[in-house]
């Protein structure tokens, strides 16, 4: 689908922009790791060692060769010590699939006098940050939708590359798709959309009983409502306008609208065991990382549907 | 035109449009103000929010008024207006009749009025009318339709014309017009002035102009003034000075010429609010006034205001003589009282009282009056008898009265023989009863006069009855006799009273014809023989010698002027324009107005037209100027929107190093313009940087005195001096300095270079202190004089030219030592080259030095003589004067060229300047060493020993 040659241009400089800025921002990360509760058994190595011989890359131990095994898996320098023939097994490792999604539809290039980041900038940059973290520590990022979870160390350039060269239109909710059911998902997106699709598309994307943070970014002036006079508010995505005669009699109704639409979601983020977290674009986007950070690592106890989700989620830097 | 302003409209129905601007107000008041659009990611949020009342924000009032000022603006412009219109004429292809009032009234403003026709035609031409150029003067030779470029050339060449005009005789053709063109728009360029039948002619021309459109122009020019009524009364020559519009107050002046056209004198006139007429008078002597030929008033072109003067104007002096000494006992009873008072109205009386009658007539003789009145004088004797015929016969009058020495004596200057004695009437001894004047001759001058009945006569001297008497006989009594006679005599006249001047004889002095026929006898004299005959020849005619034009001025006189008849006294006419006639001797004053013409405004209100008035300065298009007011308001209204957009504080956060960087030029501009002050200012301001600059490099300094010139040569000149030296010797001193003595620290500089200028103020006595302190100190002042070359010759001149003088002022307060001419072996003469003298631009001045004491001359002396260098070292000369002009010797340009040539323009001599210029740089500054110098040899010969 074409895409419209200014948008894209916006998108690719914010791209851009983010790939740098991010890599300050996950230097200044630490290490993250998650606990070895969540890997799922897969064939996929990964840092996480499940304490058993499978494949992997670590030494886990030398085992007798049985016969009827193909000759190439014997490990002929250990069975030169002996007279035995012996099989050197790697620990079995899974590496953790995280899906980063940051929104980029028409309605996040936005920036009000108050900030100097658009909130695609600022969704680019913890996309970029947060997957450098990952994998660092291990896992596999991947874009829902765009590009395969892979553990490489470019996996920002990656990430780049793959946002700028899609084609495809910029939706305002992450695609349909499937994670493994221990696969964790990061939605990245200023959650505008009608209540219902919103829930929708969590209720969908946890059905496969993947783990999930929804991260709400708003500009402060989404949040504070500083308008006054005649004004018209134009729909970034083509949904049409409305004209506020007297802008500032709207601010009330608006900032309690706001606070429903954001109730409505934790709501069903606290239903499905997810998080949601709201970030402002005038806040640093390290506080983010650091509480995505710790989200992610605090799942210590038990399974998913076992575990209780915090009543009341922190919101970062939320001024609500 | 609008509420008296000439503003007129090309399009004046655009102006409708500003009907449209309540309707305009009502819809900016409605219409809310465009709605800044916000691109707003949770607008889909602000979907669900029910719609709030909405009030919309409505512009302020102010900026709608702005609004509507725009566009009244915008809409005055397109209606085309003009300051100064042209005069409006309805459109469409009508034929337009142009009439036009070129009588004399109109030529003091023909140019306004052929510009406004000028406007007419332009317009004409665009929409290609034809056009009758319809002058009232030649509008009965018929009127024709022409094309507008003809219809222009004939308005162009068309002139006023000298004299009224009667604009009825034009309307027999104005009628005949009208009815060939009924469909003519009539435009009537007036005068405004209707001297006769004006309001004949508006009427009637009212009655043509039934239902045609007709504009009348009028007004906007100049009042039209006119001069009548010229009077040579005894105090001063005056005359009348009319105009038609009265609510004005203006005044002028009235200027004499005389025939040749040089001015005599002038006279002011002014109107008061409402009067019509006012006088101005002339303040001459009686000589000068008969001189005058033409009244004119300064400033107006126009022959209505030009007064033309023959000799019935000129005043004549009169010489009185009485026989009787005594007649002063009773002077109210004398008969040169009764002469006085009968003369005085028309001519100015001199009486020879005191005197014998042989002086007095002598005397007025003398004083060559064209006319002498013997009252009662017998005879006259010795050489004033024999020039009194003389007098005569060149053309003098002679009035003689009666009287008992004239009755006694025998005196052939008389016109009829007289028989010796009087005649009594009405005595107790006569039978004939007092005689009462009975007529008067043909052909006399006193023909055509009423006879007075009141006139009785009592005495009279009696004519011998000859042949002739009758001829003679200018006035009879009733029984015949003659009262007065007359004969002329070569080119003069003798003319005889029978009867005395005062009442003895007879009542005549006391009657009113007594005034008239001595003011008939009056004009008689001063005419010669040309004029009498011409005067005889009374039916004669006179030809056009030089008449006025429309704007007053001389011509020739044209073809169509026909001679006038010698007592032609009416107003100026189509015929008869204005001017002189006659042969030059005997002029007649055709005058364009007589003296009872008064000015009337021409009321054109009967007609029932259009009024304009005439364009005085070419029509002036305002659509410019307004249009760029609306622009103006535009962008007011443009940067107002934008403020309330709030695009002002997004602009200044944007410009806000622009505004720093703007602040920090203007105040390095700031700080730039005040390091530019004067140089000496700087010297006093910042006193260690002057001191520093001084002392850091040895410097040649002079003395600032005010006048530019020379300070430019000073520091000119000591430039080159400085370039000189550096070149020549091992000092390199910087740029000069100039020194304002009164102020400036002195002491830093060797020596000081002091221009002398004389006229310039002395230094203050503190200035002057601080000079001796310097000069104390052993700083050497080198006055220059610069004056060598103007110096008085002779031994001791130099010493008494003004620069001189002026030195010798300023030194006069300093405590100088004794001075000397600069002996050849001084040092200076050998402080770096060997000199004989010290030239300048000029060579002939002496340099002054310090006398060198001669006290020790003891010390070492050489066959017997002093040696004066080594005595002299010790000290330098603190003061040097020269006369040379050194500066200006050594002064070069910037291109390194000359600035001043030199006297003696031998190139050698300039080189001797700056030599001379090192000499005494090197001297004040190595003063004694080089004293010291010419004690080498004895130093050597010591050694040697």
């Amino acid at each position: 689908m074409a895409l419209d040659e200014r948008s894209s241009q916006i998108e690719q400089e914010a791209v851009r922009r983010a790939s740098s800025a991010s890599r300050s921002l996950a230097a200044a990360m630490p290490r993250l790791m998650l606990e070895a509760r969540r890997i799922a058994a897969t064939v996929v190595h990964g840092l996480h060692g499940r304490r058993r011989a499978g494949t992997g890359e670590n030494f886990w131990q030398y085992r007798r060769f049985v016969s009827g095994e193909a000759a190439r898996y014997v490990d002929w320098r250990r069975s030169a010590r002996d007279d035995h023939l012996y099989v050197r097994e790697q620990e079995w490792e899974a590496a953790h699939t995280v899906w980063i999604w940051p929104d980029r539809s028409p309605s996040m290039v936005f920036a009000s006098p108050l900030v100097w980041e658009t909130k695609l900038d600022r969704a680019l940059i913890l996309s970029f940050a947060l997957a450098e973290i990952l994998v660092e520590g291990g896992e596999r990022i991947g874009i829902p939708g765009l590009m395969r979870p892979t553990a490489s160390r470019n996996v920002i350039d990656k990430m780049a590359q793959a946002l700028i060269h899609d084609p495809t239109a910029r939706a305002s909710l992450p695609p349909a798709f499937s994670p493994s059911p221990l696969s964790e998902v990061v939605m990245l997106s200023d959650f505008w959309s009608p209540i219902e699709e919103v829930k929708d598309r969590i209720a969908q994307l946890s059905g496969t009983r993947a783990h999930g943070h929804v991260v709400q970014i708003v500009d402060p002036a989404e949040e504070a409502f500083p308008y006054h006079g005649r004004i018209e508010f134009l729909e970034p995505e083509g949904l049409g306008s409305v004209t506020a005669g007297r802008a500032e009699t709207w601010r009330e109704d608006f900032i309690a609208r706001v606070e429903r639409h954001r109730a409505q979601i934790r709501a069903e983020t606290d239903r499905l065991g997810w998080s949601f977290i709201v970030h402002r674009t005038d806040r640093p986007a390290s506080e983010l990382v650091l509480a995505l950070h710790a989200r992610m690592g605090e799942r210590g106890d038990g399974a998913p549907g076992t575990q209780t989700p915090g009543k009341q989620m922190p919101t970062t830097g939320s001024a609500a | 035109m609008i509420g008296g302003l000439p503003i007129g409209f090309a399009q004046p129905l655009v102006l409708l449009g500003l009907l449209s601007l309540p309707v305009l107000w009502w819809l900016l008041r409605l219409i809310p103000p465009r709605p800044r659009r916000i691109a707003f990611p949770p607008a889909r949020l602000l979907f669900d929010i029910a719609p709030k009342e909405e009030t919309p924000a409505r512009t302020p009032w102010w900026l709608t008024a702005l609004r509507l000022g725009l566009t009244a603006l915008a809409i005055i412009a397109a209606a085309g207006p003009m300051w100064n219109p042209p005069v409006a004429t309805s459109g469409g292809a009508r034929p337009l009749a142009l009439l036009i009032d070129d009588g004399w009234a109109a030529a003091a403003s023909w140019d306004a009025r052929v510009r406004t026709g000028e406007d007419i035609l332009a317009r004409a031409e665009a929409d290609n009318r034809p056009v009758a150029i319809i002058p009232v003067s030649d509008a009965a030779k018929g009127i024709a339709l022409q094309p507008t470029a003809a219809a222009r050339i004939r308005l162009r060449q068309h002139k006023p014309k000298p004299h009224t005009i009667d604009r009825t005789e034009a309307l027999p053709a104005l009628a005949r017009f009208a009815e060939a063109t009924p469909d003519a728009e009539w435009i009537w360029l007036s005068d405004g002035i209707a001297v006769e039948r004006g309001a004949d002619f508006v009427t009637a021309f009212g009655r043509l102009m039934q239902g045609k459109p007709l504009t009348v122009v009028d007004g906007g020019t100049p009042a039209v003034h006119a001069l009548a009524a010229a009077d040579n009364a005894a105090g001063g020559l005056s005359v009348k000075v009319l105009r038609a519009q009265t609510p004005l107050n203006d005044a002028g002046v009235v200027r004499a010429l005389d025939l040749r056209g040089l001015p005599l004198g002038e006279a002011p006139f002014s109107f008061g609010v409402s009067g019509r007429e006012t006088e101005a008078t002339l303040n001459l002597p009686v000589e000068i006034r008969n001189d005058i030929a033409r009244l004119e008033i300064a400033g107006e072109r126009s022959a209505g205001a030009v007064q033309l003067l023959d000799k019935r104007w000129r005043r004549r002096t009169i010489g009185v003589v009485t026989g009787a000494t005594a007649d002063t006992a009773q002077p109210l009873l004398a008969s040169t009282f009764y002469l006085s008072r009968a003369l005085a109205p028309f001519a100015d009386v001199r009486l020879g009282e005191r005197i014998s009658p042989s002086d007095a007539v002598t005397r007025f003789l003398e004083q060559n009056v064209p006319m002498l009145i013997l009252a009662d004088v017998g005879n006259i004797v010795g050489t004033a008898r024999e020039r009194l015929v003389q007098w005569i016969n060149d053309g003098g009058v002679l009035v003689r009265f009666a009287g008992p020495r004239l009755a006694a004596s025998d005196d052939d200057l008389v016109p009829v023989r007289l028989r010796r004695g009087g005649r009594v009437l009405g005595g107790s001894l006569t039978w004939e009863k007092p005689q009462p004047l009975a007529a008067f001759s043909r052909e006399g001058p006193f023909a055509g006069m009423p006879v007075p009945g009141d006139v009785v006569v009592n005495r009279q001297v009696l004519a011998d009855p000859e042949a002739g008497l009758s001829e003679r006989t200018w006035a009879t009594l009733a029984d015949g006799t003659p009262l007065v006679t007359g004969a002329r005599r070569g080119k003069g006249m003798i003319v005889l009273f029978h009867v005395t001047a005062d009442t003895r004889w007879s009542d005549l002095p006391l009657s009113g014809a007594f005034v008239d026929m001595l003011r008939r006898v009056v004009a008689l004299a001063g005419t010669n023989a040309v004029e009498a005959a011409a005067a005889e020849r009374a039916r004669e005619t006179l030809a056009p010698a030089r008449v006025l034009d429309g704007f007053g001025a001389f011509t020739a006189p044209p073809a169509t002027a026909r001679p006038v008849p010698a007592n032609f006294v009416q107003r100026a006419n189509a015929d008869h324009p204005p001017g002189f006639y006659g042969p030059p001797e005997g002029l007649l004053a055709v005058n364009t107005l007589t003296a009872l013409d008064r000015l009337q405004p021409l009321d054109v209100s009967a007609l029932g037209a259009r009024t304009e008035s005439y364009r005085l300065s070419e029509p002036l298009d305002l659509r410019g100027p307004i249009f760029l007011g609306a622009l103006a308001l535009l962008l007011i209204d443009a940067l107002i929107v934008f403020w309330l957009a709030g695009g002002i504080g997004r602009l200044a956060r944007w410009q806000r190093p622009a505004a720093v960087a703007i602040l920090v030029v203007a105040l390095a501009t700031v700080l730039a313009a005040a390091s530019l002050a004067p140089h000496h200012a700087l010297a006093q301001a910042g006193g260690e940087d002057f001191a520093m600059k001084a002392t850091l490099q040895t410097r040649l300094a002079y003395v600032v005195t005010g006048d530019g010139e020379t300070d430019n040569v000073s520091k000119s000149g000591l430039a080159g001096l400085s370039l000189f030296l550096a070149q020549r010797t091992a000092l390199e001193p910087g740029e000069p300095v100039g020194l304002d003595i009164a102020r400036d620290e002195l002491s830093f500089f060797p020596l000081i270079y002091w221009p002398v200028v004389p006229g310039m103020s002395k230094p203050t006595p503190q200035a002057l202190a601080r000079i001796d302190a310097y000069m104390k100190q052993g700083g050497t002042v080198l006055f220059d004089t610069r004056d060598a070359i103007i110096a008085p010759p002779g031994p001791g001149g130099e010493t008494r030219s003004p620069g001189m003088t002026a030195l010798r002022d300023i030194l006069s307060a300093l405590d100088i030592p004794e001075l000397e001419p600069l002996q050849k072996d001084h040092v200076l003469t050998k402080t770096f080259f060997l000199l004989r003298d010290f030239p300048g631009r000029f060579n002939s001045g002496q340099l002054w030095v310090e006398a060198i004491p001669n006290e020790n001359s003891d010390d070492e002396t050489v066959n017997g003589q002093p040696q004066r260098p080594a005595r002299g070292g010790d000290g330098v000369s603190s003061i040097l004067i020269t006369s040379n002009d050194l500066a200006g010797a050594w002064a070069m340009r910037p291109d390194g060229q000359q600035m001043l040539p030199m006297v003696d323009s031998e190139p050698r001599q300039r080189e001797m300047a700056y030599r001379a210029g090192v000499n005494i740089v090197m001297y004040v500054l190595t003063g004694n060493y080089k004293a010291d110098q010419v004690h080498v040899p004895a130093l050597l010969e010591r050694l040697g020993q």
